[in-house]
């Protein structure tokens, strides 16, 4: 330093001193600009789907709790999924969820409609704000759009500090509305699919047969209604938990429009293809527990969630996060996730041709038996410009079960496939 | 939870809590009669006062700054506030190209500033240096991690920051009332009176031990001084402040032997009061450009 040549340091110490304190008069010059996370994730299914999808969030503080948070996020989805239907022991045909074409499933495999293919753009935006002291409500907008799908969620929350802001109460509303038009329509519940195997006359005769399986008027929408209670508590210093009930109605049409159930004569050959159909109203509850606890040079976080609904599916997840320092300025995350459910009630493998068709049957693999784990890992890492850098893995194996069958012709076939998937994950934050 | 004791006077058309913390008296001095007020904002004060001195003294084998200092090279885990505190600390010592160093309290194993003529001797000093510099120590939102044989020492913001910090919750918990926050000379007012009138404050004279109290006139703001004229050394004449060079380890030569700086913040007041005195002999220089109001008392005898 230089005699008489003395940096003016005054208001860079009064800014400091805002910041350290809280209040004061230069709080708004120490606000930090935006805040914008980037992710990009890559995700595989063995076989079947295989999924690209891009994040990009944005948060300001606008000062003394009034924080605005937007989000886009672009997926691009292609691939096989399962359609519902049985392997058997010969190979299959089946028509496209549009009635233009047909895809083979080979003997002993289980038919995946190969179609699957998607682009959804979502948007959220979410404000909170101070409504007075130790309270906070905040209030946000969702749109995602697809293809074939469409949806527009509003939702509100109320957030109250006690205790020297130890506890805090909370209650939570959404609102969903969305409206599903897909690709070739919806089917007709419960009608079969119809598949050309020569014994059409003519293209009209097809598209008569196909266009009498499609539903020209009915619902074609579903809303969500969502209400969650939360409390969190903090323990001490070190530890944090937080618990939710919530729960949830949902009413319109959940049936998949791509999934379908076969009916097998008594020894388990298919003999139709028949478009499942869902009950048009669902109501679900459930309950979240979380703990994190801040140790010398980890935080543990541990949560667990139970959820019930009245078609019957029971779940339960348990997650773990350990993040630990490497010292410096990276970490590294292992993150463990278990979830197991009960079948739908309406959940059934196939459907014996011999029996009256139930009023709702699905053999949607995603609403049977399941259990699956997860086992990823992160690693992050700031910058020397304080920007974060982020690379995560996960591995997804999914078992399904039900009961077997003991039909000649499903002898030895896997009725209950497994599902694997992989994902990659390349996130930057500044 | 224990709020501590404080003893309460009636002042003017105030009233007055007085109560010891950081080896200081401390004041509050409230522009209300009304006791409800003055019990919530005593309790306030005593118990963020408490909080404070438990978690950052260093005299003290069972808080953060001690996990800290006997970290053994390990990252410690630290929570918001202590990572505002590092930050804080951090902004200090880059506007100070590195003078102002929350590491150097380690010199106090060669250092002390008893009034004899003992001085350590180079080599005493040379053995520390290596285990000062602020720009060695690594910290983020959630941990510090200090190079092994390292120490830090809130010592110098610690107090300062608890004035600012308590006058800062009581404009939260009474934006009406005007509070003075004095601990042991360091002050902040959280608003001016009603009538705008000055507070009438008694500090300690920084360069005297015994002599009766100065009175000072104060609005607003904050006032915070740095310096002290018991802690020294005297060699050969030469009187060695126990304001200590991070860079050399030795004392700074003919500082000011207290100045006290006026500022919107006592931790503000109190950071250019420090970062003065280690200017030296160009502390004055340094405050002129700062722009704030300030007070040097000088060292010209031995005595």
């Amino acid at each position: 330093m230089q005699l008489g040549k003395h940096k003016k340091i005054s208001h860079l110490l009064s800014a400091a001193a805002c910041t350290l304190v809280g209040g004061g008069v230069q709080a708004e010059e120490m606000l930090k600009d935006w805040d914008i996370d980037t992710a990009v994730l890559i995700y595989n299914e063995t076989d079947r789907v295989s999924a690209m999808e891009g994040v990009v969030q944005a948060t300001k503080d606008f000062g003394e709790g009034h924080i605005f948070s937007g989000k886009l996020v672009v997926d691009s989805l292609s691939g096989a999924s399962a359609n519902g239907a049985l392997p058997q022991p010969e190979a299959q045909t089946m028509s496209r969820p549009s009635g233009k074409g047909q895809f083979e499933t080979a003997a002993a495999e289980t038919p995946l409609d190969d179609t699957f293919k998607d682009t959804r753009v979502q948007i959220n935006g979410q404000w909170t704000q101070p409504l007075m002291t130790d309270l906070r409500a905040s209030g946000g907008l969702h749109l995602s759009k697809e293809f074939d799908y469409q949806s527009i969620a509003i939702n509100g929350s109320l957030a109250k500090d006690f205790n020297r802001k130890n506890t805090t109460l909370s209650v939570g509303f959404s609102q969903a509305f969305d409206q599903i038009s897909p690709h070739g329509g919806r089917p007709v519940a419960l009608s079969d699919m119809v598949i050309d195997s020569g014994q059409f006359a003519t293209d009209q005769d097809y598209w008569d047969a196909f266009d009498a399986t499609r539903q020209t008027a009915g619902e074609d929408t579903k809303n969500t209604t969502d209400l969650v209670l939360g409390l969190t508590q903090i323990i001490n210093r070190r530890w944090i938990t937080q618990f939710n009930v919530g729960i949830s109605d949902v009413s319109g049409y959940m049936t998949d429009p791509f999934k379908v159930v076969t009916q097998v004569d008594d020894q388990g050959n298919a003999v139709a293809q028949t478009y499942e159909n869902r009950p048009d109203s669902r109501s679900k509850a459930f309950f979240f527990a979380q703990s994190k606890v801040h140790l010398d040079k980890n935080i543990l976080d541990l949560s667990y969630r139970y959820s019930q609904d009245d078609w019957g599916i029971d779940s339960h997840t348990l997650e773990l996060r350990d993040r630990f320092s490497l010292g410096g300025k990276s970490y590294l995350q292992p993150h463990l996730r278990y979830y197991q459910q009960t079948a739908a009630d309406f959940y059934q493998r196939y459907q014996l041709s011999s029996t009256a068709l139930p009023d709702y049957m699905s053999a949607d693999y995603r609403i049977g038996e399941m259990s699956a784990y997860t086992m990823g890992l992160k690693y992050g890492r700031e910058l020397e410009n304080g920007h974060e850098f982020s690379l995560r893995f996960e591995y997804y194996q999914q078992s399904s079960s039900g009961p077997s069958s003991d039909l000649p012709a499903l002898n030895g076939l896997e009725l209950y496939p497994e599902v694997k998937a992989a994902f990659l994950q390349l996130g930057y934050s500044f | 939870m224990m709020t501590g004791t404080f003893t309460l006077h009636s002042q003017g058309q105030g009233t007055s809590i007085k109560f010891n913390a950081m080896a200081s008296p401390c004041e509050l001095l409230i522009d209300t009669k009304d006791p409800s007020l003055v019990q919530q904002l005593a309790t306030l004060a005593t118990n963020q006062v408490r909080r404070i001195e438990n978690t950052y003294s260093r005299y003290r084998d069972d808080n953060l700054c001690h996990r800290i200092n006997t970290s053994q090279g390990h990252p410690v885990t630290i929570d918001n506030e202590c990572f505002q505190l590092l930050c804080y600390a951090d902004q200090c010592f880059q506007l100070s190209d590195g003078m102002f160093d929350i590491s150097s309290g380690i010199l106090r194993r060669a250092w002390r500033f008893d009034g004899s003529d003992k001085i350590p001797s180079q080599t005493d000093i040379d053995t520390l240096l290596p285990y000062i510099g602020w720009q060695k120590v690594e910290f983020g939102e959630s941990f510090i991690k200090l190079p092994l044989g390292m120490e830090i020492d809130f010592g110098g913001i610690g107090k300062e920051f608890a004035v600012s910090l308590v006058a800062q919750k009581c404009r939260e918990s009474a934006p009406e009332t005007s509070v003075v926050v004095n601990f042991g000379g360091d002050i902040e007012i959280s608003r001016p009176k009603h009538d705008l009138s000055p507070w009438m404050i008694g500090i300690e004279k920084p360069d005297s031990e015994n002599e009766a109290e100065q009175l000072i006139k104060i609005a607003a703001g904050a006032l915070a001084t740095s310096g002290d004229a018991r802690r020294f050394l005297l060699y050969k004449g030469v009187r060695y402040s126990h304001v200590l060079n991070p860079k050399t380890g030795w004392p700074i030569i003919d500082a000011p032997r207290s100045v006290t700086v006026a500022a919107s913040q006592c931790i503000q007041a109190g950071s250019l009061a420090t970062i003065a005195l280690l200017h030296g002999n160009r502390a004055e220089e340094f405050l002129k450009a700062q722009n704030v109001p300030y007070w040097c008392s000088h060292a010209n005898s031995i005595n």
